[in-house]
């Protein structure tokens, strides 16, 4: 027995779970969604459009291959993976260095040609695709691994890199990365930090504002910013590097990122709990933050109809057999510690506690590999499975625990229409942030006004964020004075103007200028 | 938890494939599941039963026998009130392993738990193991022994509401602090609970 456990850490769990299928290519057999421009009423700004002179530019530059002008080629660049939105870029490009990003970038500043980065595609607000012919910049080909620093812990790579592939890498040297999420298989590295994406650990390892040491930027004008720091600690004059984390491309693209990476854990752990109301599932959070303290690394809520989807979907069956019907709610703990007997003990507590108190009523545990990815898969595969029932509205907020689910009960309360398929919350528990999905058949207007702005309100009215993690990309411009003060949107534009005088980083994108029908 | 008197944590161990899941699943859902797959890590689930009108919650810990997909063996054994240690009768291996069960029961769990021995699958025609041969183990290990059968509903719910009457019975007349303490000194040496001469279960510590 210690021999399998011995040779199972050596391994690393970690590099096992990373097997995860990676999000399967994107599907345009069924209905595209509406032209973005068309569904929004948007107006096109004052931009030039590209010309034959400009293509020949950037043929010359980059070569015909890295240089995309093929109709069908260009429409996966303008859809995003949600398929909420549809721009119509013609001209697609794929640097494969800083300098050409830059002599991009320059051109386009100087013939206000607007631009829209793009990395994986997986973002969930429309921000990483065109709105009218915006010319995307795919940093696919910017996926150089830079420098891993073992003993400091810290790996400077290029944009591009697809996150799971950095995972893996960090692996064979005893390190992970800080940052995990579902489309860990598809999204790049760049994105991650452009978005200031969250995930599943954000729990235990924090945020990319915190992880991130230092990156590299072009800003608008093909201006090359060098703020690759790699120390830990470096308190000298303003950090820029925060201006570009979460910035959704609309201050700069980002080249480079180096980023800070925490020892590969010896022992992972996963349980699945089925309880039977919300109550319980706070009660098990305030269990686990007592019980399993500096080992948890996740706790992730799902309620009954949105692990449905894993189950019925796609078939997965679920661990948990002693309800036929299953459980109101289910509740993903991991724990990573670095002494297996140390974080057994704890789990093994934790578990007979939250039995004895009633908090859950059964469970499973476990860490074997195998079972520890078919469990994260349940969760992981939710917001893939529920955009196979048609149109999704989805909405990513952080309120307080207290009313942390109470949204969804409200919505199922306000939205008794038989087009609804499901109205179900999951999400980042630990964190404060529950997804909010309701999908129905296809987009229909009216469904969007009983939803907005009235959940918005909502959120803003218990002082909550009404994006936690996902960014206001396109979808959510109208609604960024909800969590930020007008004193903080005026500073913003200030700095937009600044950073890119003409306005063509990503537009229409964060803050809008334009007015938008209600 | 204000409308139970009595908590008592019960863990299965035992071989792969003897039926320790098929039990719990007999027991807690009344069924008998086709074509069960083997258990990775600990399943762990609550039921609650009544003993002379008291409300006994037995928290059940379902192991998994194969030794890759064990976790956390020392904490499920330890606070553990009642151990069933299970073998199958058509399956002569799962018989002779059980020294080395009652190994790590020694090793890990508190020596005043209550132990039963448990021959699964007496529905089986072909019968390795006679009863008297699970029986003469269980009394020199001072084990309860009860023979059953997951399939046929046979002494599943015998096994279990025998083992809170008994844990139930044991607590009272120590006067048992309840659960929550922690504590795990469950005393053997109690009375008998209902008749056991004529159904194969014996009380023998
Ligand atoms: C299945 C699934 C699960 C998800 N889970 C989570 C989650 O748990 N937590 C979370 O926070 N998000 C989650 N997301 C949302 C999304 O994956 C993340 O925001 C991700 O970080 C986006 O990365 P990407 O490479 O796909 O970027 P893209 O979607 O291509 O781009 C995102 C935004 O960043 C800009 N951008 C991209 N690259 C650059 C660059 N190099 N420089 C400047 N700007 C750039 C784009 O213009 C766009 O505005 C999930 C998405 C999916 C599909
Ligand atoms: N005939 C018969 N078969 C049984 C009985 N109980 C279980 N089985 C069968 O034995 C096999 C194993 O049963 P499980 O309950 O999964 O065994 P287990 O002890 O939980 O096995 P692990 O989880 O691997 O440790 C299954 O194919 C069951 O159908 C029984 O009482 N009679
Ligand atoms: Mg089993």
């Amino acid at each position: 027995m210690k021999w399998q456990r011995l040779l199972y850490n050596n391994m690393s769990p970690r590099i096992l779970l990373r097997t995860f299928q990676r999000i399967s290519g994107f599907r345009f057999s069924s209905t595209k969604p509406a032209f973005t421009s068309d569904r929004y009423n948007v107006k096109r700004g004052a931009y030039a459009s590209i010309s034959n002179d400009h293509v020949a530019f950037f043929n010359e530059l980059l070569g015909r291959n890295r240089v995309i002008v093929d109709a069908e080629e260009c429409e996966g660049y303008n859809i995003d993976y949600a398929k909420i939105v549809r721009g119509k870029s013609t001209l697609v490009l794929k640097p494969r260095t800083t300098d050409e990003v830059s002599t991009i970038l320059k051109f386009c500043n100087e013939n206000r040609l607007a631009v829209c980065p793009q990395s994986g595609n997986t973002g969930l607000v429309g921000g990483s695709v065109p709105v009218f012919d915006e010319i995307v910049i795919s940093m696919k080909f910017m996926n150089k691994i830079i420098e891993t620093n073992e003993l400091a812990g810290v790996l400077t790579c290029e944009a591009g890199c697809v996150l799971e592939d950095l995972d893996n890498h960090l692996g064979t040297v005893g390190l992970m990365m800080p940052i995990d999420l579902g489309a860990k298989g598809s999204c790049l590295i760049g994105g991650c930090v452009s978005t200031n994406a969250g995930g599943l650990r954000l729990l235990r390892y924090g945020n990319l504002h915190g992880n991130v040491l230092g990156l590299e930027a072009v800003k608008a004008n093909g201006e090359v910013i060098d703020c690759l720091n790699t120390l830990k600690k470096n308190n000298t004059g303003y950090h820029l590097k925060h201006l570009f984390i979460g910035s959704e491309g609309t201050l700069g693209i980002v080249t480079k990122v180096a980023i800070q990476c925490p020892p590969l854990p010896k022992a992972v752990n996963v349980a699945l709990l089925g309880l039977n109301s919300f109550e319980k599932v706070l009660k098990a959070f305030r269990l686990a933050k007592a019980e399993l303290a500096e080992i948890l690394s996740s706790f992730e809520m799902m309620d009954k109809r949105s692990i449905d989807i894993s189950f019925t979907t796609f078939g997965m069956k679920s661990p948990l057999t002693s309800k036929t019907d299953g459980h109101d709610f289910y509740v993903l703990l991991e724990t990573s510690g670095s002494n297996v007997n140390h974080d057994e003990e704890k789990l093994g507590s934790f578990v007979e506690k939250a039995l004895a108190d009633d908090i859950i009523e059964d469970g499973t545990l476990t860490s074997d590999p195998t079972k520890v990815k078919h469990i994260w898969a349940l969760r992981e595969r939710i917001s893939e499975g529920v955009l196979k029932e048609g149109y999704v509205f989805k909405y990513d907020i952080s309120i307080p625990l207290s009313s942390y689910y109470k949204v969804i009960e409200v919505i199922q309360e306000r939205l008794r229409d038989p087009r609804v398929i499901r109205i179900s919350g999951y999400g980042h528990l630990g964190d404060g942030n529950i997804h909010v999905q309701v999908s129905i058949p296809s987009y229909e207007p009216d469904i969007a006004s009983q939803l907005e702005p009235f959940i918005f309100e909502y959120v803003s009215e218990l002082r909550g964020s009404v994006s936690a993690e996902h960014g206001i990309g396109f979808v959510k411009t109208k609604y960024l004075h909800k969590s930020r003060t007008s004193s903080e949107i005026k500073l913003m534009h200030q700095l937009k103007k600044l950073m890119d005088p003409n306005g063509i980083l990503n537009p229409y994108k964060v803050l809008h200028p334009l007015e938008f029908p209600a | 938890m204000e409308d139970y008197k009595f908590l008592f944590k019960v863990v299965l161990v035992g071989n792969a494939g003897v039926g320790k899941t098929c039990l719990v699943r007999r027991f807690t859902q009344g069924l008998f599941p086709p074509g069960q797959g083997a258990t990775i890590g600990v399943d762990f689930m609550i039921k609650t039963v009544e003993v002379e009108n008291e409300k006994v919650k037995l928290q059940i810990w379902d192991t998994a026998g194969q030794e890759r997909f064990r976790s956390i063996t020392q904490s499920y054994y330890r606070s553990a009130h009642a151990l069933i240690l299970v073998y199958d009768i058509s399956c002569q291996p799962t018989f002779d392993c059980l020294p080395d069960w009652l190994r790590e029961i020694e090793e890990y769990a508190s020596n005043k738990v209550l132990r039963i021995l448990v021959g699964n699958k007496i529905d089986r025609e072909d019968r390795e193991i006679p009863t008297h041969v699970g029986e003469d183990f269980a009394q020199r290990h001072g084990m309860y022994f009860l023979e059953t059968s997951a399939k046929e509903a046979e002494n599943v719910e015998r096994l279990f509401m025998e083992i809170a009457a008994e844990l139930m019975e044991q607590a009272r007349s120590k006067e048992l602090p309840r659960y929550e303490t922690n504590t795990t000194s469950i005393n053997g040496k109690t009375t008998s609970i209902g008749d056991t001469s004529n159904c194969g279960c014996s009380r023998l510590s």
